[in-house]
């Protein structure tokens, strides 16, 4: 690599050196720079965050005010929450939490010791087990659903949410990717010496190992969590308007309410604030558990 | 080796769909054998499509009707429940007791299907002479002598005016009468906005769909080979012209942007009912609704307008109906059907119901009940009616697809102008509905 | 732990792996003499392997291998859930004749082709900018990663909302400042646009993957280049990109098979501006306005779960799981480059 001549810091780099002695021009230029990034940050966080804030700001408006295009509600309607957070909102909010809890819990229960599996044990056809895993893990889920569809209505589980609950006690490839890149940095010497102290292997899995995975599997928890929570398709195909989750409610709300957009607004609003919630509690790992991987969400 | 392994797949391919499909086909057997008996205490399932707070206490009326008369029977009543969910329930095996429909164009594929129950033997069982019903409604509850359905209650559109917005003209009999009425009843702001639309004839627009308006020009949906039939019939043709010339009028763009702020359909902003506009094609019901929600609205009602060919016509118009029937599958089917027909034959319930809902009753004792007590303007459906130049749409096997194409084809292309040769466009669209019907097996 | 590192510590195992020093349960006598036992112990230990992997296993064979064969089966047939019939290659011969899918096929393209690269510039830019700050770095990270998780369903609905001309606000903002705004989710050309911009709007999964990327760029690098005189966009070009272009690459693969599955925001996008539909007595069509947001995943779901042609669903189902293969088989070549490259 050639390079020039020009005596120019990065901005983000070598931040032990203050800018003392420095020329003033390069202070300056600096200092601009300085300006220009948050100046940017701060306008694309304002674009970031506008859409959340419209919904708020639609949420607790009049109904005639919403059709206004207004910005700012001439009235606050607080009672706008407390109106759609009854009948349909609470059913649907328990069949989301229902799928989301059960899923999750089933998730680990069934992925852990695969991943585990995949990290540790050597044996034949494990590359081809592990490439199977990814390839479960990209390939749409659309692919096997009329036969799948086919089985569960001949169980009558269709018009539930089971068909969706159940296959996750059988393990999920993203989980199981996700969880065995996390496992194979544990070093081994900790489950050796667990070993030697005459642990089996199951008992050095759950005494020595998740616990030292502890993040990952939060990380992983999570993921399940507001994929079931979000998941639209699924229940689409599955579920019947009492089984319904949040999801599939929320998109039929519209019309249901005669297009009243401060109750829609509302009614989606409540369906995000959980999100934000955990979120904010649980940034660490989520944001772990992103950079473990980069795929799905 | 190498041969035995696709042999082993295939092999294994067929035993597990072999194993699935015979066991969906004993599976989903849908008889009345092994359910409880209609005396027996039991809770039965009821879907219907209504949703307005007024229909849902009809409903909910008519049903206590019901409950006196079987108190063993549980009725559990679901309302605003769509074509899809019901289909969708049915073919995954947990289907309702009793479901009903508004879209009688389904029919055809609930009753060939076999998703609906053929209803003929509990009919000669319990002894119902279909006569109580009158013909054209006997005919849109059957599909190729499959009785899968019975009548709740039927609509029939007409023309609705808003007397003050007529400026004394009398309602058009003939559809160039509408269109040049509509012009001149149309009122722009200073800016060329449309304040107050004469007629808007986009379909779009509600209840304008082209299933209600094309039947004024006396079109013949399918042919009777059962194909599609819009290139061959030119009765298409002269509506889709009169259709586009009135919309260009308006012009395309802006009567977009008039659809799109004129308020809903089922809701007190309807334009009809806030004076947005001076006429429009509607069902019955909406009888019911100004009734509700403008009740100092004055407004009149007539049969809707004719092409000019056939003026001798004028008076008949387009009917269709809410369909009521036993899904395949149901649990409680004895019981279901003590309800379907209490709730389709019983004189008392429909009257209750249509004089809640604001419908046409379905039966000829209902039709001419003295309890009926309907608005004034209401005399115009019950006419359109009886009409025998009154009209529907056939069924076809896979639903009303053709009615949907046509709708999705002026909507998306010819509207929007992108089909210039409507020639040439009705004939791929024939291409389009026949190969979607060979599809489905029709 | 970040994404590359994640990778490359497969790489790591792997190599261990190889060199072959003793695994859980291969004690000193598992290699020679004694070989009854060591048979023993070889079949315990596969017992146990297969022990921890049944879940999968079983899970596999019934929600995958299975259905693939059925898939496969179902699509020479025409099955409506209540009857079947063997109908040979006719569904094959409806998808050349399918306008319908073939439309649906060219938006799903064309979000593919448009939204994927967007992503992932905005989301390589947003790190970048991010790298830069100075001050208050995680709050940003967390506001430009937030949107992401709001879940799809109401994120479409907000959008179409805040979009909507007439109500929504952001036609408000533009006619004070005298923007033209397009009528995004009611208009056949810009509702893919307006979807590409949700799009970008939840670009927070992208974005922290290529933040963890470029965070993970050897220093010294940067200073070695910093000492030579490299301006701020040399060491970008030179430095940054090509060590952060396998995530990149990662990046552009999975967004490819993501925006392939692409559903729940068309489909919800379509229904909420249409606003009519989904009212009984409405047939409704999907893909609205003018069938310009029908992806290929909706129009499957379309024909398998409204119109109940699963035989023909299948086929559509299996030229999904072609076009996804591929680039699949793409991902696990990559895969492997990853952790055969960092041997040398």
């Amino acid at each position: 690599m050639s390079l020039l001549t020009a005596d120019r810091r990065a901005a983000g780099a070598g931040r032990a050196k203050g800018p003392a002695g420095r020329p003033r021009a390069a202070t300056g230029r600096r200092a601009l720079i300085w300006f220009g990034t948050h100046a940017v940050a701060i306008a694309l966080a304002i674009m970031f965050m506008a859409p959340l804030l419209f919904m708020f700001l639609t949420a607790v408006m009049s109904d005639e005010q919403t059709l206004s295009g207004d910005l700012w509600p001439t009235s606050w309607h607080w009672g706008n929450f407390a109106e759609v957070l009854s009948g349909d909102m609470l059913r649907w909010l328990g069949n989301s939490l229902l799928y989301a809890v059960l899923g999750t819990v089933f998730m680990l229960v069934s992925s852990v010791p695969v991943a585990y599996a995949l990290a540790r044990f050597r044996f034949r056809g494990r590359k081809v087990a592990f490439v199977l895993v990814i390839t479960a893990m990209m390939l749409p889920p659309q692919i096997t659903v009329v036969p799948l569809y086919i089985v569960w209505a001949r169980f009558e589980l269709t018009g539930t949410l089971w068909p969706l609950i159940l296959p996750l006690l059988f393990g999920d490839a993203f989980s199981i990717f996700l969880l065995r890149q996390f496992l194979v940095t544990i070093p081994r010497d900790y489950a050796d010496a667990a070993r030697v102290d005459g642990c089996g292997e199951f008992t050095t899995m759950v005494r020595v190992i998740l616990p030292m995975a502890r993040p990952a599997l939060a990380a992983v928890a999570l993921f399940q969590f507001f994929f079931c929570w979000n998941d639209y398709y699924g229940p689409l195909v599955y579920a019947k308007p009492d089984s319904w989750p949040l999801a599939v409610g929320i998109a039929t709300f519209r019309a249901a309410h005669n297009v009243e957009w401060n109750l829609t607004m509302a009614a989606t609003l409540l369906t995000v604030l959980p999100v934000i919630i955990v979120f904010l509690l649980a940034q660490r790992a989520f944001v772990r558990g992103v950079t473990l991987t980069g795929v799905k969400g | 080796m190498r041969t035995t392994t696709p042999r082993r797949i295939a092999a294994a391919i067929a035993a597990a769909a072999l194993g699935l499909t015979s066991a969906c086909t004993a599976g989903g057997g849908g008889s009345d054998d092994g359910g409880p008996k209609a005396e027996d205490k039991q809770t039965i399932q009821v879907w219907h499509g209504w949703s307005a707070d007024h229909e849902v206490k009809g409903f909910e009326d008519a049903v206590n009707g019901f409950r006196k008369l079987h108190p063993n029977i549980t009725v559990k009543v679901t309302g605003n429940q769509t074509d899809d969910q019901i289909t969708n329930a049915i073919r995954g095996g947990t289907p309702p007791d009793v479901v009903a429909s508004f879209t009688t164009d389904n029919l055809g594929q609930f009753c060939q299907s076999g998703a609906w129950q053929e209803l003929t033997p509990r009919l000669k069982k319990s002894g119902v002479d279909l006569n109580i019903f009158p013909k054209a409604v006997q005919d849109y509850t059957q599909f190729r002598g499959k009785r899968c359905a019975l009548p709740l209650l039927a609509d029939a559109y007409g023309l609705y005016f808003n007397k003050k917005l007529m400026k004394g003209n009398a309602p058009p009999k003939t559809m160039s009468e509408l269109a040049a009425l509509a012009k001149k009843l149309t009122v722009r702001d200073r800016d060329g906005r449309i304040k107050v639309a004469g007629f808007m004839p986009s379909v779009q627009y509600y209840e304008h769909t082209p299933q209600h308006i094309a039947t004024s020009f006396g079109v013949k949906w399918l042919g009777a080979d059962g194909k599609a039939n819009f290139s061959r019939d030119p009765a298409f043709t002269e509506y889709l012209k009169w259709e586009k010339d009135l919309l260009d009028w308006y012009g395309y763009d802006e009567a977009k942007r008039f659809m799109r702020t004129m308020g809903q359909e089922f809701e007190a902003s309807n334009p009809f009912q806030k004076g947005k506009v001076a006429m429009a094609v509607d069902g019955e019901w909406r009888t019911k609704f100004i009734e509700k929600e403008a009740p100092g609205l004055d407004y009149g009602t007539a049969p809707p307008p004719v092409s000019d060919a056939r003026a001798a016509q004028y008076g008949g118009g387009f009917t269709l109906g809410t369909i009521m029937g036993i899904p395949r599958g149901s649990k409680h089917a004895d019981a279901a059907w003590e309800f379907v027909r209490y709730l389709t034959t019983d004189t008392g319930s429909l009257v209750t119901l249509a004089n809640a809902l604001g419908n046409v009753p379905s039966t000829l004792q209902a039709l001419s009940s003295p309890d009926l007590r309907l608005p004034a303007q209401f005399g115009t459906f019950l006419n359109v009616f009886k009409h025998p130049g009154t009209t529907t749409s056939p069924s076809s096997p896979n639903g009303g697809d053709y009615l949907v194409q046509l709708q999705k084809f002026v909507q998306d292309e010819w509207e929007p102008g992108k089909a210039q040769d409507p020639a040439r466009a009705l004939k791929a669209l024939d291409e389009k509905v026949d190969k979607a019907l060979k599809l489905a097996g029709g | 732990m970040t994404g590359l590192a994640a990778w490359t510590a497969a790489g790591r195992e792997r190599r261990r792996g190889e060199r072959g020093d003793g695994g859980p349960g291969g004690g000193p006598g598992a290699r020679g003499g004694w070989s009854a036992i060591g048979a023993r112990a070889r079949r315990r230990r596969r017992l146990r392997v297969l022990a921890f992997l049944s879940p999968w296993l079983i899970g596999f064979a019934m929600f995958f291998g299975y259905p693939l064969l059925a898939t496969v089966y179902f699509s020479f047939t025409r099955y409506d859930l209540f009857n079947l019939e063997y109908v040979g290659l006719t569904n094959y011969r409806f998808l050349f004749q399918d306008e319908d899918a073939w439309h649906a096929m060219r938006n799903t393209l064309w979000l593919v082709a448009v939204t994927v690269p967007l992503r992932v510039l905005f989301g390589l830019g947003i790190a970048q900018l991010l790298t830069h700050l100075k001050r208050g770095g995680a709050v940003f990270r967390s506001v430009f990663y937030l949107p992401y998780l709001v879940p799809p369903v109401s994120a479409t609905v907000a959008f179409v909302f805040v979009l909507n001309p007439g109500t929504g606000p952001v036609e408000h903002l533009a006619d004070m400042v005298g923007l033209p705004m397009p009528d995004w989710f009611n208009e056949p050309e810009w509702s893919k646009p307006g979807l590409a911009l949700l799009g970008l709007w939840a670009v927070g999964d992208v974005m922290i993957i290529l933040l963890a990327a470029v965070l993970d760029v050897p220093k010294h690098l940067y200073e070695a280049a910093e000492i030579d005189g490299a301006n701020g966009w040399q060491r970008f070009r030179h430095i940054t990109l090509p060590t952060i272009s396998p995530v990149l690459a990662f990046a552009a693969v999975t967004g490819v098979i993501q925006t392939l599955q692409y559903f729940t925001q068309a489909m919800v996008a379509g229904k909420v501006a249409a606003g009519q539909s989904d009212q009984p007595g409405t047939q409704t069509v999907p893909g609205y306005p003018g069938g310009s947001t029908l992806t290929f995943p909706q129009w499957l779901y379309d024909e398998g779960f409204r119109q109940f042609n699963m035989g023909y669903a299948c086929v559509l189902a299996l030229v999904m799981f072609g076009v996804a293969m591929l680039f699949t088989l793409v991902l696990l070549r990559q895969f492997r480059a990853f952790t055969d490259g960092e041997a040398s």
